[in-house]
């Protein structure tokens, strides 16, 4: 692939590739900063400044770490794992407009990376020996067995219509076959919001921000890490919160492409806007929405699933017209 | 798939109509009910120019205000003084019950696409398929709540069913006739509301369930 490549292309792709790292770099601390000061805002407070997490980061690569005795290696390396699969992830899911084409981005891929990261997050909680591990990772594999099917099936109807599993084709710029379809679009993308929801233990589900025991189901995995540990798994949740977030403003810019076309330029500036307004929106409805019983959760991820289940209703409906 | 501003309207109140049988909260469901006239009132205005009938603006307004603000707030009063909050539900659970009724809408679609379409007439399978799946979205929510306004509001979504039918397979009816049907409605829900308060004050609940259960 290199060596057919003129200089000139080999800089382009090169510049694009470095400008790519600094968005993937940037965005996830400039989301959860966006997050973090709606919440405050809406509460009548000031808040922390946007670039609060870089700080927060910096002070904790700078801390010494305390390990459980009873931890191994499986705990020590989990988080660097995380932070590479997710890394990885980043590079295949178009989650935003400039994305250099990477290799294979098969959607069963995705979906399955996404998978392994949760298998080691709860790994490293089991490891680390702490009973509050143990529950959160039990209470996190039921929430990320509920919301699978919900997930899968709004990008499985979205690959349905595009006749491809490709990800990189289904959500192409020049795809003709799915070019009309605002409604798919709009679906596939509130399913895609409220799956991950779920899936970043936000809101209605798990409140982030409080630590009490018998609630807490992410945080309640992150308790025995600290130092540089906390730093990398802070920052890998961001960045799963930028890609999915990014996925599906990438759904809702496809969406009202058909109404109004935008110029290609515009499309990286959309994207990060995109990802912000998103952001913004969780922001409002996590200071008005009420962190739900866990036993009113499935009920919840029903409504993401009644979206995925209408979404392939359409792409099914679409097959039989054409 | 290109659908005009009508067909959208009511492609979304028919998935606001499913999406409130997920919700047992009879507020949730009221507030639900108040999108989806609204909905369906903008689906008339846009057909209304479609078609160019002056008649069909004023059916809206009647509809927006009669159907989705007046009824509404009546029920929402009536919540208040019966001082109810959520229906517990019978049958099946809610969320089933939600996609239960995407299975429904597919089969309205289907059944549909079966309908003789008359030489010359525009096609309007979209607003037939809402129709349909509005109405058996109502026959649903009728059939696995227990409380009494929780029936009113399925009967409720099971009319604007049959409207949208109406709207949709015709060039619009004359005014007098829809005006009166809306009403009709108007009365029908003012007469149950008061029917409600005279069987919560005889047997202390609204419960339809146990209404059977009666003695002498």
């Amino acid at each position: 692939m290199w060596q057919s490549m003129s200089t000139e292309t080999f800089l382009f792709e090169t510049a694009r590739w470095i400008l790519f790292a600094v968005i993937t770099f940037v965005m996830p601390i400039l989301t959860i900063g966006v997050v973090r000061k709606t919440r405050a805002r809406m509460q009548g407070r000031m808040g922390a400044p946007l670039l609060q997490a870089l700080f927060d980061l910096r002070k904790l690569m700078q801390k010494s770490e305390a390990v459980s005795s009873t931890a191994t290696w499986i705990f020590r390396s989990g988080a660097g794992i995380e932070l590479a699969n997710m890394l990885l992830l980043s590079t295949l899911v178009p989650w935003i407009a400039n994305k250099p084409d990477g290799v294979s981005s098969d959607l069963f891929l995705i979906v399955y990376l996404f998978a392994l990261s949760r298998l080691f997050a709860i790994l490293a909680a089991l490891d680390s020996g702490s009973p509050f591990g143990a529950f959160g990772s039990s209470r996190d594999a039921t929430l990320a067995m509920l919301v699978e099917p919900a997930s899968l099936l709004a990008l499985v109807s979205l690959a349905v219509v595009a006749k491809s599993t490709e990800m990189n084709v289904i959500f192409s710029l020049t795809n003709v076959l799915l070019a009309h379809d605002p409604g798919l679009w709009f679906l596939a993308g509130t399913a895609i919001v409220m799956a991950s929801l779920v899936e970043l233990s936000r809101m209605p589900v798990d409140d982030p921000a409080t630590h009490l025991e018998l609630t807490m189901i992410h945080e309640a995995m992150l308790l025995e890490s600290s130092g540089r540990n906390l730093a990398l798994r802070e920052f890998t949740r961001a960045l799963k919160m930028t890609v999915l977030f990014g996925l599906s403003a990438q759904c809702y810019l496809r969406a009202w492409d058909d109404f109004w076309h935008f110029p290609v330029v515009a499309q990286v500036w959309l994207s990060i806007g995109g990802i912000l307004g998103l952001a913004l929106l969780v922001g409002l409805f996590e200071s008005v929405s009420v962190k739900l019983q866990w036993r009113k959760v499935p009920e919840f991820i029903s409504y993401c699933m009644t979206l995925s289940l209408l979404a392939a209703m359409v792409a099914v409906a679409r097959g039989v017209v054409h | 798939m290109s659908f005009t501003p009508a067909e959208w309207s009511l492609i979304a109140s028919a998935t606001v109509a499913i999406l409130m049988v997920g919700s047992l909260h009879v507020r949730v469901n009221l507030f639900g009910y108040c999108v989806l006239t609204v909905l369906i009132s903008l689906a008339t205005m846009f057909s209304a120019i479609d078609h160019h009938e002056t008649s069909m603006f004023y059916l809206a307004g009647a509809i927006a205000l009669l159907k989705g603000i007046s009824i509404p707030l009546f029920l929402y009063w009536i919540i208040g003084k019966l001082k109810l909050g959520s229906d517990s539900g019978a049958v099946l659970s809610a969320p089933l019950a939600m996609h239960l009724n995407i299975g429904l809408t597919i089969m309205s679609y289907f059944l549909v696409s079966e309908f003789p379409v008359p030489l010359g007439e525009l096609r309007t399978w979209v607003g037939a398929m809402a129709a349909i799946s509005m109405v058996l979205t109502g026959i649903v929510l009728m059939l696995i709540r227990r409380l009494a306004i929780s029936q009113i509001i399925g009967f409720l979504v099971l009319e604007n069913g049959i409207y949208i039918f109406a709207l949709t397979q015709t060039r619009g009816m004359p005014l007098i006739i829809e005006m009166g049907v809306v009403l009709d409605v108007l009365v029908g829900v003012m007469i149950a509301g008061l029917l409600m308060f005279r069987i919560q004050s005889s047997f202390e609940h609204i419960d339809v369930s146990k209404l059977t259960d009666l003695r002498d």
